[in-house]
């Protein structure tokens, strides 16, 4: 009883003392891509208790609202609503699905409140510039054309595939890698010689894979998430064909690396970040700080932790240089940061221009290969 | 080679179907209802099989036994709960929706207390393919033949050994004659002294231990998910209407039909169709034989 009454106290003399910085972060934490909706998540809280207890953003602690979107288009929607309307948040950070982002940022663009898009791969970004040049949804995370290009390049560019067979899930996310695979293929005046699909839940691939092979094909480029691509791998096993598997950054995720087991090792993929590449100080002291904080080793979800992680100090970085709170100077100061943003996907030269809203280029990446249980940074073959 | 992989696959796949299905005959012979909630019970068992296996590290045996006692008793709850009411009240259709309400808690229980990812089930029997008519290459390397999960052999023979043991039990025992009588004519087999509420209690806690056992027996084929039961239940249903409802070995058939289609269709068509010719024929059986392909017709006499 007494300890209750000292929170509540302290509550009560606490809450006016913090004039805070709300930020809204939505995402999936529940549902079939809770794992990297928790891990962004995650890595945006870790950012705020480091930011907190060095002082805030301009004197002002930050505060985090959190939603969660359930994966669902409608939620998303709401939820920006709210952020918007009842809980006046400073900017917003996330979403993961691009149903979710695509469903929800316009909201946040009508009322100038900046977003940092830090996971989804396929949401809109600089699309926006068509309408208004006056954007406020950024990105930092590896957009689907600059991972499917990087893919292909490993592919026919790096590994020298002359006969790559497609194999992606039917949803939103998988049929538009497809559609840009093909495209990155094209530009090289190469076709695919099989295109093959799956189904979420889908657990037996094996006729995919022996009509890919059969079709000739010395390469699997693949686009789906954890557990199907986990299927992909396991049916290679099954009908004893060993052949490399390239694909988008869903194959550093736990849903596939712990479902495949020594089925996974060598599929590999362009990532932002990867945990067993530890080479910087920076690195390591986030992977280290999140093992110990979430108890969770591996991270689930490496690379959403750690983009969410920088997300929030990219927005420190805009506030301080902006000296205000306000949307519109948050986006001038993202459009134009002064000093490099360094963070743990990388070191970002102004990563921002007034006509290009993606973080994330070709620079930034590096070529995770799944390794005995991990993801480990790749050694250029051949 | 290819085609030979493909049964296998695919004789697998049905034999889970047909399990399933052969839990909705079960419950249909004695009570004219079905159980909806199969395919969530299915479930149910993957996830405590995946708890009490793969998390608590107990026996493969003793996870097995745990998951029976759990799917009949679940079974005996369901019946009183959901579909004892509405036969009572001669309300001939609220057991279909309270069914399907059941399998909608099982499965939101399960994402709420225990989890929404999917998990790997380690077969208790190893998970690396056995190797079967392999043959040297002119180069001396082997080729890689046909692959085969020993659990894949266990679902067969396991599945294989309930439906022969519950028919046969229906055909040579007291018991089960008890059962065929209650079938027949529920009320005529009351008369003769056949306890009619004891054999349905016993058909419930039958068809949901069975599907239980189904979700143990295919958790380490897919993976662990408090969703991996939804699609498993309707498949299992169409196999069922397609065997007969009322025949264990239709069952069996529709099972195994579904099961190779699918398999064949997604490597000789196309992936997107693999679906499509178990349904068309399900709709063709419902045109032109809905009693399936071993139900008997049924005669009404006025």
């Amino acid at each position: 009883m007494n300890r209750l009454a000292l929170w509540v106290v302290t509550l009560l003399v606490a809450a006016p003392a913090l004039a805070d910085i709300k930020v809204g972060v939505y995402g999936p934490y529940t549902g079939g891509s809770a794992g990297m909706g928790v891990c962004m998540r995650n890595g945006v809280e870790l950012a705020a208790e480091e930011i907190n207890a060095k002082g805030g953003i301009l004197g002002q602690k930050v505060e985090l609202v959190k939603r969660d979107d359930e994966a669902k288009n409608e939620r998303g929607g709401q939820i920006m609503q709210e952020f918007l309307d009842k809980e006046k948040v400073v900017a917003v950070l996330g979403p993961i699905n691009t149903g979710v982002a695509d469903n929800s940022t316009r909201y946040a663009n009508e009322r100038k409140v900046p977003v940092i898009i830090n996971a989804s791969a396929g949401a809109k970004v600089n699309d926006y510039f068509a309408q208004a040049p006056e954007n406020y949804i950024f990105r930092i995370a590896a957009a689907d054309p600059l991972q499917t290009e990087l893919t292909v390049k490993e592919a026919v560019d790096v590994r020298k595939y002359k006969k790559p067979a497609l194999l992606c899930d039917d949803t939103n996310y998988g049929q538009g890698g497809r559609a840009k695979l093909e495209a990155a293929l094209a530009k090289r005046n190469m076709k695919a010689v099989y295109v093959g699909k799956f189904k979420i839940k889908d657990t037996d691939m094996t006729p995919q894979v022996q009509e890919a092979k059969a079709a000739g094909a010395d390469v699997l480029l693949v686009w789906g998430i954890g557990p199907e691509l986990a299927a992909v791998a396991n049916s290679l096993d099954r009908v004893g064909w060993k052949v490399d598997m390239i694909g988008g950054w869903t194959l550093s995720m736990a849903a596939f690396i712990n479902n495949a087991g020594k089925n996974g090792n060598g599929a590999t993929t362009p990532l932002t970040f990867i945990e067993g590449d530890t080479s910087g100080a920076k690195q390591k002291k986030f992977v280290d700080d999140y093992h110990k904080k979430f108890n969770e080793n591996p991270i689930q979800v490496a690379v959403a932790a750690a983009q969410g992680y920088d997300s929030l100090y990219l927005l420190k970085q805009a506030i301080e240089q902006a000296k205000s709170t306000e949307g519109d100077k948050i986006r001038l100061a993202l459009e134009n940061l002064q000093q490099p943003f360094v963070g743990v996907t990388g070191t970002y030269n102004k990563p921002f221009s007034p006509t290009n809203h993606e973080a994330v280029s070709a620079d930034q990446m590096k070529m995770g290969v799944v390794k005995d249980g991990t993801v480990v940074r790749g050694i250029a073959k051949k | 080679m290819q085609t030979l992989q493909l049964l296998i696959s695919g004789i697998a796949q049905g034999m889970i179907y047909a399990l399933v299905a052969f839990g909705y005959n079960i419950t249909f012979s004695t009570s004219k209802t079905l159980n909806f909630s199969l395919g969530n019970f299915l479930m149910a068992g993957g996830v405590i099989g995946f708890v009490l296996y793969m998390t608590r590290g107990y026996p493969f045996w003793g996870t097995l036994l745990g998951v029976i006692a759990v799917g009949a008793v679940g079974g005996a709850i369901l019946l009183k709960v959901a579909v004892e009411p509405s036969l009572r009240q001669r309300n001939a259709y609220g057991w279909i929706l309270a069914t399907l309400a059941v399998g909608i808690i099982l499965r939101n229980a399960a994402e709420v207390f225990w989890s929404t990812d999917d998990f790997k089930f380690r077969s208790p029997l190893g998970d690396s393919p056995i190797r079967l008519l392999q043959h040297l290459r002119p180069d001396g390397t082997l080729s890689a033949g046909l692959g085969v999960y020993p659990q894949e052999l266990l679902i067969i023979v396991v599945s294989l050994a309930i439906v022969a043991g519950v028919e046969a039990f229906k055909r040579f025992t007291v018991f089960g004659k008890a059962v065929q009588a209650v079938s027949e004519d529920k009320d005529t087999a009351s008369l003769m002294g056949i306890d009619q509420r004891w054999v349905i209690l016993s058909s419930f806690m039958l068809s949901t231990a069975i599907a239980c056992v189904a979700g143990v027996l295919v958790a380490p084929i897919t993976l662990v998910s408090a969703t991996m039961g939804t699609v498993l239940g309707v498949k299992a249903y169409s196999a069922s209407i397609i065997g007969g409802l009322e025949s264990g070995i239709g069952a069996v058939v529709g099972g195994l039909f579904l099961g190779i289609s699918e398999a064949l269709t997604a490597r000789f068509v196309s992936t997107g169709y693999k679906d499509v010719p178990g349904f068309v024929v399900l709709i063709l059986l419902l045109l032109f034989k809905p009693s399936g392909l071993f139900g008997r017709a049924v005669i009404r006499k006025v």
